[in-house]
């Protein structure tokens, strides 16, 4: 603390080309989470520019970002963040409550997504009575609801065993080959197998795999 | 956001914590209840109060009194050493012709008391009488009504209020002995004796022969205990028990009757009249003082209420408060999806005026069943004084005035929105990713 000024990201000069599927690695602390967030809008730079579309996200204000997340961004979170009392079904729905579309048609549009992610049968269950998996699926069919242009997954396999990570990651990779842009952050290295970019940080700073690798390997002999 | 969707999302997160909110609810019903009750209880006092004062008089008079300058008001005597003529307003006859001229007015009728003490005396019997002199033949142009008898007066007549038989007593009276019925006076003819005193205390008398040639029907007010007579003859025994002439275009009457023909009009004349500089004083205004009092009543009574309210709305802030600690990640993820800081701000704003609404409408039905409770003791208690009493008493002692619930309902649902406002504000302006981080 003491006034300390921590940079999480510093020089940072990404670019995610439309349709692609970019994993972002990196060890905890590396800034990963943050150039994320950067990217969802949800959090803001103290200087530098973020642009999705040419739309200068640094330059909108609460509102404006608010607006844009729910028409271009579907997020997807390590501890799911599904709402309790709700189920499956309306969680799914939930965001659309915010553009204002009509229940019916939130119905509609959330059962849809369900099945596409496998879980139409599971429409009524709440979150407590859905494994990790499924609720992870849940989540994904929610980031998909306002049918956005870019997924922002955060360590989306983190709180998974290997077989359900494994069925995230393949509906993950079946939005990107649907012809969607696809961000993950994780320290899970099979992610990379579905991915088109990846992108490495260290430190907040963006690093080529040999330098990754090798740090990585320093690391271990330091231990 | 939809509002009725809007409604479902917090029906449905007020339902997720029901016992949170049933108890941060019941400070609300306690405080909703007690000004229910509290101001249920003044309307019903008002109520009462406007039953007893029936008759308090006719709508069509306005009694006007000189104006001495300064604050106050003088009653009594026609005249006198005045100081400051110039904020002097004495009723003359010429001022009195000025009243005639206001448009509305039917007549204008000067008053005179008797000024020196008198005794009227029937057989044994004797009392201090309250003489009044109205400068008209009729006292029906006082709006009084005669129970029997004329209405109209001649020399020599007197028209009586209904209760002055009940202050005549019998001064010969020995102590232990029932006192006299009071007697029947219509028709009757009774003494007056007027007393005069010089400057050492000789005392003259005058005795006159009266007869009773009417009774008033019961005002419930002045004219009960009055006796009127001709303005005359009140005028012309002043003036001997005085020993000086009075001259009403310079001293003026102590009081006039202003008569309007529409009731509608009288505060407006009235208003007319101490434009003038007098003292105008109408039933209505009388009616408008007790109402004031009333409402005064009721706002005291229902912010004793309020107190237990504000009591209640700091409990729904603690309530709010917490329950948006513990939603943190929530808020974070509706900010994700698009929520909008209008949007979460009116989610939780919705959640504490549901609790206010919640609490609003419980404290409507305790306070109605507290109010029932309290009029069905109070009527046990009336039967009794009733009995005892044998006389009228109030049939109600709460009244819930239509108004009341739906001001309560509005009143409850503010505080709660009011209450959560300071929480919803935090949780609308949370920064998204630090709300979602949030352990």
């Amino acid at each position: 603390m003491g006034g300390q000024v921590v940079r999480a990201l510093d020089n940072v000069d990404v670019e995610i080309e439309e349709g692609t599927f970019t994993v972002v690695m990196g060890p905890s602390g590396s800034g990963k989470s943050t150039l994320l967030y950067l990217l969802g809008g949800l959090d803001r730079a103290t200087s530098g520019e973020i642009s999705i579309e040419g739309e200068r996200l640094d330059q909108m204000d609460e509102n404006a970002l608010a607006l844009f997340r729910r028409r271009t961004m579907g997020f997807v979170f390590q501890s799911f963040n599904l709402i309790p009392s709700m189920n499956a079904l309306e969680n799914v729905g939930f965001p659309m409550q915010f553009a204002g579309t009509n229940a019916k048609q939130r119905k509609t549009r959330a059962q849809e997504l369900l099945a596409q992610v496998g879980l139409e049968n599971r429409a009524d269950h709440r979150p407590s009575e859905l494994s990790g998996g499924q609720q992870q699926r849940v989540a994904i069919a929610r980031a998909l609801v306002n049918a956005p242009k870019l997924i922002l997954a955060d360590e989306p396999t983190g709180n998974l065993d290997t077989s359900s990570g494994s069925a995230v990651m393949r509906v993950l990779s079946d939005l990107h080959k649907a012809g969607r842009t696809v961000l993950v952050v994780t320290h899970d290295p099979r992610m990379t197998h579905f991915a088109t970019h990846r992108i490495y940080l260290l430190d907040g700073r963006v690093v080529g795999e040999a330098e990754y690798e090798s740090a990585a390997l320093e690391a271990l002999q330091i231990e | 956001m939809k509002f009725f969707d809007l409604l479902r999302l917090v029906a449905g997160n007020l339902t997720r914590r029901k016992a949170r909110v049933a108890l941060t609810a019941v400070g609300v019903v306690i405080g909703t209840a007690a000004v229910v009750v509290l101001v249920s209880l003044a309307s019903g006092l008002r109520q009462s109060a406007s039953e007893q004062l029936y008759g308090i008089g006719d709508l069509t008079l306005i009694q006007v009194s000189p104006s001495y300058g300064g604050e106050g008001m003088y009653m009594g005597g026609g005249g006198g050493e005045i100081s400051s003529p110039s904020d002097v307003k004495l009723l003359t006859n010429s001022a009195l012709e000025d009243f005639r001229a206001i448009p509305g007015v039917e007549s204008v009728i000067p008053r005179e008391y008797l000024m020196s003490s008198a005794l009227i005396k029937f057989q044994k019997l004797e009392m201090y009488p309250n003489i009044i002199g109205i400068g008209t033949n009729d006292v029906a142009d006082l709006g009084d009504a005669t129970d029997r008898g004329s209405t109209e007066l001649g020399r020599g007549s007197i028209v009586i209020g209904v209760t002055v038989p009940q202050n005549f007593y019998d001064p010969n009276l020995r102590p232990g002995k029932e006192p006299p019925p009071p007697p029947d006076l219509f028709n009757q003819q009774v003494q007056m004796v007027v007393f005069k005193y010089d400057s050492e205390g000789h005392e003259t008398r005058k005795n006159i022969a009266l007869r009773v040639t009417g009774v008033l029907k019961e005002t419930r007010g002045e004219s009960d205990w009055a006796i009127y007579m001709p303005l005359e003859q009140v005028k012309l025994l002043n003036e001997w028990s005085q020993n000086r002439r009075f001259n009403y275009n310079k001293d003026g009457y102590s009081m006039a009757i202003v008569k309007v023909t529409d009731a509608n009009q009288a505060m407006e004349v009235a208003d007319q009249i101490t434009a003038m500089g007098f003292q105008a004083y109408t039933p209505q205004s009388f009616l408008e003082g007790i109402n004031n009092f009333f409402i005064i009543l009721q706002v005291i009574f229902g912010g004793v209420g309020a107190i237990a309210l504000l009591v209640a709305a700091i409990g729904i802030a603690n309530t709010m408060a917490m329950s948006i600690l513990e939603r943190t990640r929530e808020i974070g993820l509706m900010k994700a999806v698009g929520a909008t800081n209008r949007n979460v701000l009116a989610i939780f704003l919705g959640e504490a005026a549901g609790i206010g609404f919640l609490g609003g409408l419980g404290g409507i039905a305790v306070g109605w069943l507290a109010s029932q409770a309290i009029n069905i003791l109070a009527s046990i208690y009336m039967a009794n004084q009733a009995g005892q009493q044998g006389s009228g008493l109030p049939s109600v002692a709460a009244v819930i005035p239509i108004w009341l619930p739906v001001f309560a309902l509005v009143f409850s649902t503010l505080v709660g929105m009011l209450s959560g406002l300071y929480p919803a504000l935090r949780a609308a302006t949370m920064v998204p990713v630090l709300a979602l981080k949030y352990e």
